[in-house]
């Protein structure tokens, strides 16, 4: 426990929880405030109401399943139909995450109790995650309950309930580094959320121009790569490449084989490192 | 209009790293524009699709929101508005002000590059290039003052303005027709389908709808703004 100020007032001799609780506590305390917990009732209505427009594909979803017998929306197809508003989600939460300590320069502060830089990152990159994870897999549980409860003809489709909670997560660890690096250049909120969808809608406006570009003129190997380059679509192509789902891009099929698996990867350790160095950057100010 | 203010807003908005912002879109614009001239996939139907879906539909709402909320909600949510509101300058002519700043930018990084991109595909075939060019012109300036607006009625402008542009205006705008009467891309889509007859390229709204909607909102947008900073309180945030 090294701490950089002692003046001499009276010592804290109580239980010390430790490193651990206190990133938990930061990411807990992060968690809350992307939903806008503990805050005024203002701050609580893009989160929720976005969580609400999620739930609205689930419910119809459940209630075709219940009256027609049939599917609505596959689960793995669940997260690349919805992107849009993930990545409003994203977008309009993300700088929360990381504007204000950036803004007020609080960062020093934490710094100098025994939170490092990576405990920090790592906290805040949870919290996101898991606030996307949520948003993800709260609908697509509610679809799976739904479809147990109305029991359709056939079994249930367990596995790929069970692939879409497992890709959900790494989209969501995927999104999460790409949104909080690009919202920590920016202590300014508005900024944040505008570099944020700037990013996003790039990669999806795009996509199928180029796709359809390639398609056209007869290059349908080399257009196939173009889904990569948007997360969604990117996580989906792992997602066809481990499971076997049907892929989910407006049109055409993904590269075949790991690569979309391993520019996952890369793409992930990009991001980090980028917040890495960003906050290597903000701490020393 | 007031010189040093307007100055000052274009620093902000153009300095260090923030001009980025607005040079990604426009640049993604001609690059996509170069890369089907390359594949020769240059015909009217796909210049009309690459304008209408990215030029009008992405990149200038976004554009819009950036210029528009950029010029006074950054100063807003700093505090430093208070130094511009007490000096001897009347509020609506601070609104007015970077109204201006935000409509010229939107000119150059909008309206601009959209010409340049119908240019490289089809010339000045049907009219295509200068109608998009015009349609977002007049179209930036209306979204330049419903988001300058926005950021001095509310503090998470940025926000609604992505979720009205997003949702309503491509989600909802896709799936009902009526929702496209109140969209301003749809009124600008209207310009240029009067300027442009290519026949791959009809308009939802019509004219005589389009221009007095496009002048009562940005008139309207803009004089409510200078009101609303008239009596603006500051508040802390959250």
């Amino acid at each position: 426990m090294s701490e950089i100020y002692d003046i001499g007032y009276r010592h804290y001799d109580g239980p010390r929880l430790g490193r651990g609780h206190s990133t938990r506590a930061l990411a807990v305390h992060s968690l809350r405030g992307v939903f806008g917990l503990g805050r005024p009732a203002r701050s609580k209505i893009v989160p929720f109401a976005l969580v609400g427009i999620m739930f609205i594909p689930s419910i119809v979803s459940i209630a075709i399943m219940a009256l027609a017998q049939q599917r609505g929306i596959p689960y793995s197809g669940f997260a690349v139909v919805m992107q849009a508003v993930v990545a409003i989600f994203l977008a309009a939460q993300a700088p929360a995450v990381v504007a204000p300590d950036l803004r007020y320069r609080v960062l020093p502060l934490y710094l100098s109790r025994p939170v490092s830089i990576a405990e920090y990152v790592g906290a805040k990159v949870t919290a996101m995650t898991v606030a996307v994870f949520a948003l993800i897999a709260g609908p697509l549980t509610l679809a799976y309950v739904g479809e147990l409860v109305v029991d359709m003809p056939g079994p249930p489709a367990t596995g790929e309930y069970l692939g879409a909670m497992l890709m959900a997560l790494v989209l969501s660890l995927l999104l999460s580094a790409f949104g909080l690096a690009l919202a920590s250049f920016t202590p300014r909120r508005g900024l944040g959320v505008a570099s944020v969808i700037t990013v996003y809608l790039l990669s999806s406006a795009s996509v199928p121009v180029i796709y359809a570009t390639f398609a056209e003129t007869g290059n349908v190997e080399t257009a196939k790569w173009a889904w990569l380059a948007n997360p969604f679509w990117l996580v989906d192509s792992v997602q066809h490449w481990l499971f076997g789902t049907p892929p989910h891009s407006i049109e055409g099929d993904y590269p075949s084989g790991p690569v979309s698996a391993l520019l996952l990867v890369v793409l992930l350790a990009v991001a980090m490192l980028a917040l890495a160095l960003r906050y290597r950057k903000a701490a020393a100010r | 209009m007031n010189t040093v203010v307007a100055g000052i807003t274009y620093r902000a908005l153009l300095g260090r790293r923030r001009i980025i912002l607005l040079l990604l879109l426009p640049l993604a614009l001609i690059g996509l524009a170069v890369l089907l001239r390359l594949f020769s996939a240059d015909d009217q139907s796909t210049t009309v699709l690459l304008m209408k879906n990215f030029a009008i539909g992405t990149m200038l709402p976004l554009l819009g929101l950036i210029a528009g909320t950029g010029v006074i909600a950054p100063e807003i949510d700093d505090g430093t508005i208070i130094h511009l509101m007490s000096k001897p300058i009347s509020r609506p002519v601070i609104a007015q002000t970077k109204f201006l700043v935000a409509a010229s930018l939107l000119a150059v990084f909008a309206a601009v590059p959209t010409y340049v991109a119908a240019w490289i595909l089809v010339g000045n075939e049907d009219g295509i290039a200068p109608g998009f060019a015009l349609g977002s012109l007049v179209a930036g300036i209306a979204y330049a003052a419903v988001f300058l607006l926005l950021g001095v009625v509310t503090r998470h402008a940025v926000t609604i303005g992505i979720i009205y542009a997003l949702v309503w205006e491509s989600l909802v705008g896709n799936l009902l027709a009526g929702a496209r009467t109140w969209s301003i891309q749809h009124w600008g889509q209207a310009i240029a389908a009067q300027i442009s007859d290519s026949p791959f390229f009809q308009a939802d709204v019509s004219l005589s709808f389009a221009i007095p909607a496009l002048i009562i909102v940005t008139v309207g947008a803009v004089l409510w703004a200078g009101q609303r900073l008239r009596a603006f309180s500051l508040t802390g945030d959250e």
